[in-house]
């Protein structure tokens, strides 16, 4: 299983389209910490204090990161079909369920080292704004763990959450429109549409809010546990029902 | 010594029987040729010997194992099945590395078989900069990795150069004596008849005759494997009954 990771490891690092969305993220990560400690005081806001660092560590990670790790493990893995790759890739190791295992184990390092390495960039630049406005860290208070902690993990489920997609519907722009679409459509009009707004909490995105302490008011959400819950549930049947067709599907064209 | 063994494989999309109940087994130390029309059955026969696809019925062997049960496969047969199967914007070298790494075949090998296949000094352009022929040698390269006991490749010649035909040709021919069995299927009949030692055509997805070649023109009194392919495709032709050609050793 080791070398197999390993192939999957060295297909994200030889694949811009895979790992340049990981490296905006993490930039991104660095600059949301400035962003934020910039605007804070100026037109009304609150002014910097001890408690902004949780802020600005989930500011550093979040669904930023999330969606990277998402969109690099769909490029990587419906692009296994589109650029028939999955020829070499079954070839090497014909059981395909060792494939997808391979892949999801892939997925959820690389969510948890990109995750890892935002939260320390952002925690890096958020102790470095600080202490320019004389603010003092305190890295003790309540917060600063859950985040640094459920930034990885939450990487880690996107990116397995990116596996199965991509091997559901084994075309890349179809795979990364379904996401798009669910994202800023779907989890919207489907609380609206069932007419009953508590609904939202159930969907992957809300749930992973909730995972990450103090990004949705407790009221409306469901706690960390079970949104952590949640989300693992819609990983195992998208990465279910992605390994089955895996299984079961033809590899390559015939041509005589 | 590795042996392919087809036995009754049948494979069915929906009403169409692309292989129809074909038998045949391969001995080592020679290069078979797969011969059959466009549409025969050749590339499915190859995909499912290859575990790429699942028969209806029968069975496809490598030493009596199927693919799908073969521990690190790529140390006992190489496969060329389509050249297009790199990604574009990994190198050659990333793209046999990527390909070496399920079977722990370290990067030295990878680099020899670069040299080998003649994309030494090609090894770091992209795979979507290669030519049809860089990327067929690149496929080769690939099959060639572990070293296998058997290869099967699905047309090798087709986007070589003269002197790649050439080249491949004497590739096959040193594997061969080495004892490895090649499987090669070909439309290029002229340079097949100077490669090969036996010949399976199939037609329809039934097999048509199988056995060496030069028994084979002799028993037929063609003048030339061509002259041969042709007898036995025919639209007037019908593929032999199976219990009249199955499971004869080519050896």
């Amino acid at each position: 299983m080791r070398s197999l990771v390993s192939a999957e490891l060295l297909k994200l690092r030889s694949t811009r389209s895979a790992w340049i969305p990981c490296a905006a993220a993490l930039a991104i990560a660095v600059v949301a910490v400035i962003a934020n400690t910039s605007m804070t005081g100026h037109g009304g806001s609150t002014h910097l204090s001890p408690a902004a660092l949780p802020g600005l560590l989930r500011a550093s990670g979040g669904q930023i990161v999330d969606g990277a790790v998402l969109l690099a493990w769909i490029v990587l893995s419906a692009g296994e079909f589109r650029h028939r790759t999955s020829v070499t890739t079954f070839l090497g190791e014909p059981n395909r369920l060792r494939i997808v295992s391979a892949k999801l184990a892939s997925a959820a390092l690389t969510g948890a080292a990109v995750g890892l390495l935002a939260e320390a960039l952002g925690a890096a630049t958020a102790a470095a704004a600080l202490s320019a406005h004389h603010v003092p860290l305190v890295w003790s208070q309540p917060g600063v763990l859950g985040a640094v902690l459920a930034v990885p993990l939450l990487a880690a489920l996107y990116g397995m959450l990116g596996v199965g997609l991509g091997l559901l519907l084994r075309n890349t722009a179809a795979a990364l429109g379904l996401a798009l679409m669910w994202a800023f459509v779907v989890e919207g009009i489907v609380p609206a549409l069932m007419r009953q707004p508590g609904t939202v909490r159930w969907l992957p995105e809300a749930a992973a809010n909730a995972v990450l302490p103090g990004a949705s008011p407790a009221a409306t959400t469901l706690s960390a546990g079970v949104a952590l819950a949640v989300l693992a549930g819609y990983v195992a049947v998208l990465a279910g029902a992605g390994a089955a067709l895996t299984a079961r599907r033809e590899i390559g064209t015939t041509t005589g | 010594m590795c042996t392919i063994a087809v036995e009754a494989l049948t494979k069915r999309y929906g009403t169409v029987t692309a292989v129809d109940d074909l038998t045949f087994e391969l001995a080592p130390g020679r290069i078979s040729g797969f011969l059959g029309p466009n549409g025969a059955g050749k590339s499915t026969t190859m995909r499912l010997l290859l575990g790429l696809a699942k028969p209806t019925s029968g069975r496809a062997t490598i030493n009596g194992r199927p693919y799908r049960e073969l521990r690190d496969p790529l140390r006992h047969i190489g496969a060329l099945i389509d050249p297009n199967v790199f990604h574009p914007s990994h190198s050659g070298r990333t793209a046999l590395r990527i390909a070496a790494r399920p079977a722990r075949i370290p990067d030295q090998r990878v680099e020899e078989v670069l040299h080998l296949v003649g994309l030494g000094s090609a090894a770091h352009r992209r795979a979507g900069s290669y030519s049809q022929g860089m990327r067929q040698r690149l496929a080769l390269a690939a099959a060639l990795l572990g070293d296998p006991e058997t290869l099967v490749l699905d047309e090798p010649a087709n986007g070589l150069d003269p002197e790649g035909v050439h080249w491949l040709r004497g590739l096959l021919r040193g594997l061969a004596a080495e004892g490895r069995t090649v499987f090669v299927s070909s439309h290029l009949l002229a340079e097949l008849a100077q490669t090969v030692d036996d010949v399976v055509i199939i037609n329809q997805g039934q097999l048509v005759a199988a056995d060496s070649m030069a028994e084979l023109l002799e028993r037929t009194s063609a003048s030339s494997l061509e002259d041969l392919f042709l007898d036995a495709t025919s639209a007037a032709a019908r593929p032999a009954h199976p219990t009249s050609t199955r499971a004869r050793s080519l050896s």
